[in-house]
């Protein structure tokens, strides 16, 4: 007779794997980085972070900054309940802001989700050009 | 603060003036008008918040010399001003509450910036002892002292506009303040006496991450980033960003055949010399040429011997005192500052012992 595949490590004690949320990360070209599954609850963040997949997340999910900020499929951004004033704040300051761009870490996962596509932003690096001396005020004339 | 201070005498105070709106201003104001009470549960030292508990400000205006879509402050600092407990803000010139007209499209930050001024603070103006105010358009021109205790100084101010490039010039109109203290928050300086410092950035010249002397030389093997590097400008991101694109130049430096990055470039930063760089340029060597990678430096293991460097299990001892003693209090953490630790350190984990263990 034969015997059904052991689930793996992974889903020990995660629930059944017809719960599980299908994840997409995408890097900012568009290429698929990963596929992953995740359960109920779980955040992008933290599911980036358990799959060894590139998102920063330097506050650790306190709302103080923006290095993990995705961007949804817009199907997805729809389901998902609007960002908070403190999210939006975030936000504000976050490179490559597109209307459908959330935090990862504000972003948890439902079974409607199922099939989310997360992308990372690209990573511009001239934001300061090299050895020039920032636009000054000039001093008050009197 | 290491420089120790006198703290001011924030009883005989009641008006507070700030100059610069970027966020540490912001951050200042707030420490003085949340009420002690709400601090204390935080890690606000002991001695802090005592004076913070004697003091008598009733009111401060924060000046910039430009208007609210120029500060420097962000939304969420001046939400945070908007949401204080038992303050209110003093409700702007409506003239400044509408966008520029004709001019390039609000930044999705602006616009918020826009709505916060408009919505105005949650304690509405008149029902607070304590306010604060946003006093666009001034530029302080002089300050006089006053002749008795007790008086207020008069500080003078500059009416400003924006020219044609967004640049604060005066109108000609003046008037003054009567204040008790005057706090300037204008930027970040760094140390004039460090080296490398350029006087004309305030901070070190840098060439792609790498550190460049007064006469333009690359500093071999020396690299700098964020805030120190930049001056005080940007936030967690950029800074994160110029971290990961210094370390590609210092990867690019040490590998010169290999094609390594930390992260995808984007097709901008390829054309823009973002990649292929430089240093033609002429370079000076400050570092030792050959190092032993088992062992410190002998200056380090002098000063581990005689408890002037922390190593992390220090570092995990005094982190667990002060959080023990601020449980003693109710609060997150009891600081110490650098001699109470020093002497805390010295008992709890002496010093004769092998440093290579």
């Amino acid at each position: 007779m034969h015997r059904p595949k052991l689930v793996s490590s992974r889903a020990q004690g995660r629930g059944l794997p017809h719960n599980f949320i299908k994840v997409h990360f995408k890097d900012a070209k568009g290429n698929l980085i990963r596929t992953v599954e995740a359960n109920e609850g779980d955040d992008l963040l933290g599911i980036a972070h358990e799959y060894d997949i590139d998102l920063e997340g330097a506050c650790e999910g306190s709302v103080a900054c923006s290095t993990c900020h995705v961007i949804l499929d817009p199907e997805s951004y729809d389901k998902v309940p609007e960002p908070e004033d403190d999210e939006n704040d975030m936000l504000d300051m976050a490179f490559g802001l597109t209307d459908t761009s959330r935090l990862g870490c504000q972003v948890r996962l439902t079974k409607d989700l199922d099939g989310l596509t997360a992308t990372l932003p690209a990573a511009t690096r001239n934001m300061f050009v090299d050895g020039a001396p920032p636009q000054p005020q000039p001093p008050m004339c009197r | 603060h290491p420089s120790r201070p006198a703290p001011p005498p924030l009883e005989r105070i009641s008006h507070v003036t700030l100059v610069g709106q970027g966020n540490v201003s912001l951050d200042v104001a707030r420490m003085l008008l949340t009420p002690p009470s709400v601090l204390a549960k935080y890690d606000v030292p002991k001695p802090v918040l005592e004076v913070l508990e004697r003091s008598n400000v009733q009111h401060v205006s924060i000046l910039g010399r430009r208007g609210p879509f120029q500060a420097a402050f962000t939304t969420k600092e001046l939400r945070e001003m908007m949401n204080l407990p038992g303050a209110s803000m003093v409700p702007l010139d409506p003239a400044y509450l509408t966008a520029p007209e004709g001019s390039l499209k609000l930044t999705r930050q602006q616009s918020r910036t826009l709505q916060l001024l408009q919505k105005g603070s949650n304690n509405k103006p008149g029902t607070t002892k304590k306010t604060w105010s946003l006093d666009f358009f001034r530029s302080p021109t002089g300050l006089t002292t006053p002749n008795n205790a007790g008086d207020k100084a008069r500080l003078s101010l500059g009416h400003t506009i924006l020219d044609p490039s967004n640049r604060a010039v005066p109108t000609g109109e003046t008037s003054t303040l009567e204040t008790d203290l005057v706090i300037t928050s204008l930027g970040h300086h760094a140390e004039p006496s460090a080296p490398w410092y350029d006087p004309s950035l305030n901070h070190l010249r840098t060439l792609s991450g790498r550190v460049v002397d007064a006469g333009g030389r690359i500093v071999r093997n020396v690299y700098a980033s964020g805030w120190a590097a930049t001056g005080a400008r940007g936030v967690l991101v950029s800074t994160m960003m110029d971290a990961y694109a210094v370390a590609d130049t210092i990867l690019r430096d040490h590998f010169p055949e290999e094609d390594v990055h930390t992260t995808p470039i984007s097709e901008s930063d390829a054309g823009a010399g973002g990649g292929q760089d430089t240093p033609a340029a002429e370079a000076i060597e400050v570092l030792p040429k050959h190092v032993e990678a088992d062992t410190f430096p002998p200056e380090v293991e002098a000063w581990l011997r005689e408890g002037r460097v922390t190593d992390f299990e220090d570092w995990k001892a005094v982190d667990a005192e002060e959080v023990r003693c601020g449980e003693a209090m109710g609060k997150e953490r009891e600081r110490m500052v650098w001699e109470e630790a020093r002497e805390f350190l010295a008992s709890a984990r002496p010093r004769n012992i092998d440093i290579t263990a």
